[in-house]
C-alpha cells in the first residue's frame, strides 16, 4: 500500500467535502520526493515477497495449507526442480552436503509444528514464518542425559493478526543421583508454563495488551520461579538455563550459566549470551587467554546457576532477528566440542533446522561426545 | 555431569568418618567430628598420654590419593609441610603437636580451639561490631606478616576465608586451616557451581605469592563487613559492591583500604601485610592512614569535582540572551538564521540567532507551552496555543499561512512528517493536517487530553494520552496497537527506527520499551518519579530524565541501569545528544552537559528558573529556554 493510500485510506465520509480536497490528494505523492521513495520501496517489498511465496497476502499460519502444498511440491521437485524452488532452497537433494549421520536411537527429536514431515522430503519448503528443530543426546561418555529442552511455537492467521510466538529453552543440569536431570527438567517446565500463563494465555484471551507484563519481566519471573522450584524439589541439584522467547521477529533472551545462544546471519555467528563461568570472567578481566581457558582445570566452574541460592541474578537481552537468520541455543556439550565456524556452517547451510540439530549433535559425538549435547535451531525465513 | 560439588562439597559422607571412641596410634581417642570437607574430617580427640588432665586436641584427617605413585609424592609433601608448620610460633596460629599416617590417611594433631569460625559468626549474628572486625583484621595482618617473613622461605597461607578464621573464647582470631590441605586436592572434572570467592586472580594461573593472601584477606573483610557472600557473586566483583551500600557503619577510609587490597594486579596492592595493618590501625585507632598514597577519597557524589572547577555561572558565557514577557515552557527551534521560541506571554518570537536581535513576533490569544516546529519544505513555523488554535507562520516574515482550531487548549508539540503535521489537543484528539495548507485529514479520539508530542515513523504515528494510553496509528489514522500504562503519558515517545523499538515514559514512573510495529512490551524500567522526559539513544543506552531528580542511562538491550546522574530537583525536559554528550535541563534551572558513557557531569549552566523543555543544538550553538523568561544562546563547548 503506498503512502497516498495509507493517508487517504479511510472511507470517503471521513474526509470533509471540500473543494480543495481533490487537487491536494493528487499533489501529495507527486510533489514530495520522500513520499515517492517510500512508495517505491513499499512496492519492492511486495515484489520480493512475491518472489518467495505463491500467496503474498497470507503471511501467518499457513501450516495446514503448507502441509498439503509441500507434499505436492516435494513430488514435483523430486522429478524436476523448478527455478522457483531452486531459488528458495539452493540445497536440492543432489547437491545437499552429506554430514555425519544422526546417531541412531539416541537423538530425541522434536519437530516444529510447521515441520511434521520427515526432514529428507522437505526440499522445497516455503515458509514465511519460523521453522525450528531440536535434538538432545546423552553423548558417548555419560550414562544419563542431564540436559532438558522445550520448544513451543504458535502461529496463526486471522484478522486479529497475532504475531508468531515461540519459547525455546535449553537447560543443562548438574548434580548426582539424577539431581541434574531433575533440575533441568523442572526448570524448562516451570519456565515454559510461566511464560504460557504470563504471555501466551493473555495474548489469546484478552484484546488488551494491558494484561501482559513486558516479556523480559516474564522471562525473569519464569527463571526465578524455576530457581525456587529447583531449590525446593531438587535441593542438591543445579542447572543452567538459556531461553529465547519470540514475539514476531523480536527475540528476548534470558540466560544463567554456560549454555549459549548464538545469532547466525549472513555476516557470521554472534554469541548473544555470556558464560557465567570462572574462566570467562578471568578472560574478561584480562587475567586469562581463551586458549588458557580451554585447558584450565577449573573451566567447568560456574559462578551462577539455578539451584544455588534464593536470590538469582538473570541476564536478559533483546535481538531483532533479520531475515534469513538462525538462532542456535545449545548446551556446553555442543559448543565445547564444535568450533564456531562449524556451528555457523551447519546451522546456516543445512536443509532445514531439524537436520541442522541432528548434524550438530552427530558432530559433537564424533569429537568424543564427552558431555550431553543439546541443540535447538530456529530458522527465520 | 554426574556429580555436583557446591562450595567444596561434601562427597565424603559420614560413613567414612571415624566413629567415636576410635583410638588413633594408641594415643588419641576420637570424641566427635568437628567438621568435614572434601578430603576428610576434623575430629575432636582426647590425648591419652595425659590420663589425669582432659587435654583436647583437634585432628585433621586427609585421604591419600588411591594412585600409588601420587600417594608417595603426596606423603612426602605432607611430611615436609607438616614439619614446617610444627615450628611456627604465633598467638594466632594453633600449635601443631604431631603428625602421622594411618590406614592410608594423613593426620595432623593441633591445638583444639573452642570458638566459632567467622562463617558461623556471619550466619549466627546480624551484625558484628565494627571495632572488633577491625581488630581481627589487624591481628590477621600481623599473622600474615609473620608467615610471609618466615625463613628460609615465606609461608603463604593460600586460603584465607571466613571458614578458616576462628574467633576463640577470648575473642581472639586464629587461623585454622593451612594450605596444606591443598596438596590433597585433585583437579576438578565435573561442572561445579560456586567459586572459591576469596582467591586472587593470579591464583587461577597457578601463581601464588604473599600478595595473594593480601587479596584474600581483603575479600574476607569485604564479606564480613558487607555480608555479601562473594561465592554467590561474579568472581572479582568486589568493586561493584561498595561497603556503604550494605553497611552504613563503614568507617571512612575503610573502602579505600579494601580497594587497595583487592586490586587485580598484585603490584597495585599493599606490598606487605604490615602496610595493610598500618592502614587498618589508622582507621581503628585514629592514626593517619598510611600506604594509601594516591587514593582520592570520594564519597560517591559524581561530578562534584568537575562542577567546582568548571561549572557555575560565569564559566560559560552566553553568546546572547533574549528576554520574553513571560515564562518559556516549551523548547526553542531554529531554521536558517532564525531561532524561534514560544512564551507564556502568548507570543512566538523569532530572533536572529547570530546576534540575538528581535526579528518578529506573532501574538495568539493564549499562552504558548509548546515548542514551535519548523516545516522546512514549506518554510513554515507551526505551534499550538492555549487559545485552542494551531497556527502555521511563514518562517521569515511571521505572517500567518493557515490556522486550525481544536476544541480545547493545545499543549502538544507538533511533529512534521510525510508532508503532514500531527499534534494532540486537550480535547482528546490527535489531528493530522496537510502541512502546506492546514487541510484537515483525520482525527483520532484518545478519550483524554493529548499533550505528548507524536513520533512519526515510516508507517506509524505513536502518541500518548493523559489516560495512560500509548497508541500506534497507521498513517490513515486507524489504530494499529495500544499500550496501557498506569498513569498519564505526557512524554513524547521516541522510536529507534533501526531496531524498531519505541521508548516512552509515563507518569507511573516507568520507561517502557515496546516493539514499535506491534506495541508488544519488551521491558520497563522503574524510576521513583513520573517520567515526562523523552528518551534519547546514545551508544547502547537510552537516556532520559525522571521527576525523581535523576538522569538515567539504561542499557537498551538488557534494561539494566548503567549509570544515573542525580540533579536533586526533578528532570522534566528531554535530553539532546551531540557527539556522545548529553544536554539536559533541570527544574533546578541548570542545563547539564553529561558524558554519555559514564553519566558524569562535564559542565552546567545556571539559569534563574526551571528548564522544562529540551535544548536545541544548531551548528555550534545550544539554544535553551528557561522559566526565567529568557532564551539563552550558549556556545557549544566540550
Amino acid at each position: 500500500m503506498d503512502l497516498f493510500r495509507r493517508l487517504f485510506g479511510k472511507s470517503d465520509e471521513d474526509v470533509p467535502v471540500n473543494e480543495s480536497v481533490a487537487p491536494m490528494r493528487d499533489s501529495v505523492p507527486s510533489k514530495k520526493p520522500e513520499a515517492q521513495a517510500d512508495d517505491s520501496s513499499d512496492t519492492m517489498e511486495v515484489q520480493s515477497t512475491n518472489d518467495t511465496t505463491d500467496s503474498a497476502d497470507s503471511t501467518h499460519a499457513q501450516s495446514a495449507e503448507d502441509l498439503t502444498t509441500d507434499d505436492a511440491e516435494d513430488r514435483d521437485t523430486g522429478e524436476l526442480p523448478s527455478e522457483e524452488s531452486a531459488d528458495f532452497s539452493p540445497l536440492d537433494p543432489v547437491t545437499r552436503p552429506v554430514g555425519p549421520p544422526p546417531p541412531r536411537g539416541r537423538a530425541s527429536v522434536a519437530d516444529g509444528v510447521t515441520q511434521p514431515l520427515n526432514a529428507d522430503s522437505l526440499t522445497a519448503r516455503k515458509t514465511e514464518h519460523l521453522a525450528f528443530g531440536q535434538a538432545s543426546d546423552v553423548g558417548m561418555v555419560r550414562n544419563n542425559n542431564q540436559d532438558s529442552a522445550i520448544s513451543f511455537f504458535f502461529t496463526s492467521h486471522s484478522v486479529e493478526e497475532y504475531p508468531d510466538f515461540g519459547v525455546f529453552i535449553v537447560a543443562d543440569g548438574m548434580g548426582g543421583h539424577h539431581d541434574g536431570e531433575k533440575a533441568s527438567a523442572v526448570t524448562t517446565r516451570i519456565l515454559a508454563s510461566s511464560l504460557t500463563n504470563d504471555i501466551y494465555v493473555p495474548m489469546l484471551t484478552s484484546a488488551s495488551d494491558a494484561d501482559r507484563i513486558p516479556l523480559t519481566e516474564a522471562l525473569i519471573k519464569g527463571v526465578k520461579n524455576a530457581n525456587d522450584e529447583v531449590l525446593r524439589l531438587v535441593p542438591d541439584g543445579g542447572t543452567t538455563v538459556t531461553a529465547v522467547a519470540l514475539i514476531g521477529d523480536l527475540a528476548h533472551i534470558v540466560h544463567v550459566g554456560d549454555s549459549r545462544a548464538y545469532l547466525v546471519t549472513a555476516e557470521g555467528i554472534d554469541q548473544i549470551t555470556r558464560d557465567h563461568s570462572l574462566v570467562q570472567r578471568l578472560i574478561e578481566l584480562g587475567q586469562l587467554t581463551p586458549e588458557e581457558a580451554e585447558v584450565h582445570p577449573q573451566k567447568n566452574v560456574l559462578y551462577r546457576a539455578l539451584g544455588q541460592n534464593e536470590s538469582l541474578e538473570v541476564d536478559t537481552s533483546i535481538r531483532r532477528l533479520p531475515p534469513n537468520s538462525r538462532v542456535l541455543i545449545c548446551s556446553d556439550g555442543l559448543w565445547g566440542q564444535v568450533e564456531e565456524e562449524e556451528l555457523y556452517e551447519i546451522s546456516m547451510n543445512s536443509m532445514d533446522p531439524q537436520q541442522a540439530c541432528d548434524k550438530l549433535v552427530a558432530l559433537a559425538n564424533t569429537r568424543g561426545g564427552v558431555d550431553n549435547i543439546t541443540a535447538i535451531v530456529l530458522k527465520i525465513s | 555431569m554426574p556429580e555436583t560439588t557446591q562450595f567444596g562439597g561434601d562427597e565424603y559422607t559420614d560413613e567414612r568418618a571415624l566413629k567415636p571412641n576410635t583410638i588413633l596410634i594408641n594415643r588419641y581417642r576420637v570424641l566427635g567430628t568437628l567438621g568435614g570437607g572434601g578430603q576428610g574430617h576434623v575430629y575432636q580427640c582426647r590425648d591419652l598420654n595425659f590420663p589425669d588432665a582432659k587435654r583436647l586436641v583437634a585432628i585433621k584427617e586427609m585421604h591419600y590419593p588411591g594412585d600409588p605413585s601420587m600417594r608417595t609424592s603426596t606423603m612426602a609433601t605432607f611430611q615436609r609441610e607438616a614439619n614446617i608448620l610444627a615450628t611456627l610460633a604465633h598467638p594466632a596460629i594453633p600449635k601443631i603437636f604431631d603428625f602421622f599416617d594411618q590406614n592410608n590417611r594423613a593426620y595432623l594433631v593441633m591445638e583444639y580451639i573452642n570458638g566459632n569460625d567467622l562463617e558461623e559468626l556471619l550466619t549466627k549474628t546480624r551484625e558484628l561490631p565494627m571495632d572488633k572486625i577491625l581488630e581481627w583484621a589487624i591481628d590477621l595482618c600481623d599473622v600474615l606478616y609473620y608467615l610471609h617473613n618466615h625463613q628460609p622461605e615465606p609461608i603463604i597461607f593460600r586460603d584465607i576465608k571466613p571458614a578458616n578464621i576462628m574467633v576463640d573464647s577470648l575473642g581472639k582470631v586464629r587461623l585454622i586451616d593451612f594450605g596444606i590441605a591443598k596438596i590433597f586436592v585433585s583437579g576438578v572434572k565435573n561442572t561445579m557451581i560456586g567459586t572459591e570467592g576469596y582467591s586472587a586472580p593470579e591464583q587461577y594461573k597457578g601463581d601464588v605469592n604473599p600478595l595473594s593472601d593480601i587479596y584474600s584477606l581483603g575479600a574476607t573483610l569485604h564479606h564480613v563487613i558487607s555480608r555479601k557472600d562473594p561465592r554467590l557473586e561474579p568472581p572479582f566483583s568486589f568493586n561493584e559492591r561498595t561497603l556503604k551500600e550494605f553497611n552504613e557503619g563503614t568507617p571512612p577510609g575503610l573502602q579505600e583500604v579494601l580497594n587497595k587490597a583487592l586490586e587485580m594486579e598484585p603490584a597495585s596492592r599493599f606490598q606487605t601485610a604490615l602496610e595493610m595493618k598500618e592502614a587498618l590501625a589508622g582507621i581503628r585507632y585514629g592514626a593517619k592512614p598510611t600506604g594509601l598514597t594516591g587514593v582520592v577519597s570520594n564519597d560517591g557524589k559524581t561530578g562534584m569535582v568537575q562542577t567546582d572547577l568548571f561549572g557555575g555561572v560565569g564559566a560559560i558565557e552566553p553568546r546572547w540572551k533574549f528576554k520574553t514577557e513571560d515564562e518559556i515552557r516549551g523548547g526553542p527551534s531554529a531554521f536558517r538564521d532564525l531561532a524561534f521560541v514560544g512564551s507564556y506571554d502568548t507570543n512566538v518570537w523569532a530572533i536572529n540567532r547570530e546576534t540575538g536581535e528581535f526579528k518578529w513576533k506573532y501574538a495568539t490569544n493564549g499562552g504558548i507551552a509548546v515548542t514551535p516546529v519548523v516545516d522546512e519544505s514549506n518554510r513554515l513555523v507551526m505551534f499550538g496555543s492555549e487559545d485552542h488554535t494551531f497556527t502555521a507562520l511563514d518562517f521569515a516574515s511571521g505572517r500567518i499561512s493557515w490556522s486550525y482550531t481544536t476544541n480545547d487548549r493545545i499543549r502538544s508539540t507538533a511533529r512534521v512528517a510525510h508532508d503532514h503535521v500531527f499534534f494532540g489537543s486537550d480535547d482528546g484528539r490527535v489531528y493530522a493536517l496537510v502541512a502546506g495548507n492546514g487541510r484537515y485529514l483525520w482525527e483520532y479520539d484518545m478519550g483524554a487530553p493529548v499533550r505528548s508530542q507524536p513520533y512519526v515513523t515510516r508507517d506509524l504515528i505513536i502518541v500518548g494520552a493523559e489516560n495512560g494510553e500509548v497508541i500506534g496509528l497507521e498513517l490513515s489514522g486507524q489504530r494499529k496497537w495500544s499500550l496501557r500504562t498506569r498513569r498519564g503519558v505526557t512524554a513524547a515517545p521516541y522510536v529507534d527506527e533501526v531496531e524498531g523499538i519505541c521508548y516512552v515514559g509515563s507518569f507511573d514512573g516507568y520507561m517502557y520499551a515496546v516493539d514499535a510495529s506491534t506495541g508488544y512490551s519488551m521491558w520497563r524500567f522503574r524510576t521513583s518519579g513520573p517520567i515526562i522526559s523523552a528518551a534519547a539513544p546514545v551508544r547502547d543506552l537510552v537516556v532520559f530524565g525522571s521527576a525523581d531528580g535523576n538522569v538515567y542511562g539504561v542499557n537498551a538491550e538488557s534494561a539494566k541501569e548503567k549509570w544515573r546522574f542525580n540533579a536533586e530537583q526533578p528532570i522534566v525536559s528531554s535530553p539532546v545528544i551531540r557527539d556522545e554528550n548529553i544536554y539536559i535541563g533541570g527544574t533546578d534551572g541548570n542545563l547539564y552537559c553529561l558524558e554519555a558513557k559514564t553519566g558524569k557531569e562535564i559542565w552546567r549552566f545556571q539559569t534563574e528558573n526551571s528548564i522544562t523543555a529540551a535544548p536545541y543544538i544548531i551548528d555550534n550553538m545550544i539554544l535553551v529556554g528557561s522559566m526565567d523568561r529568557t532564551l539563552y544562546a550558549l556556545p557549544l563547548v566540550d
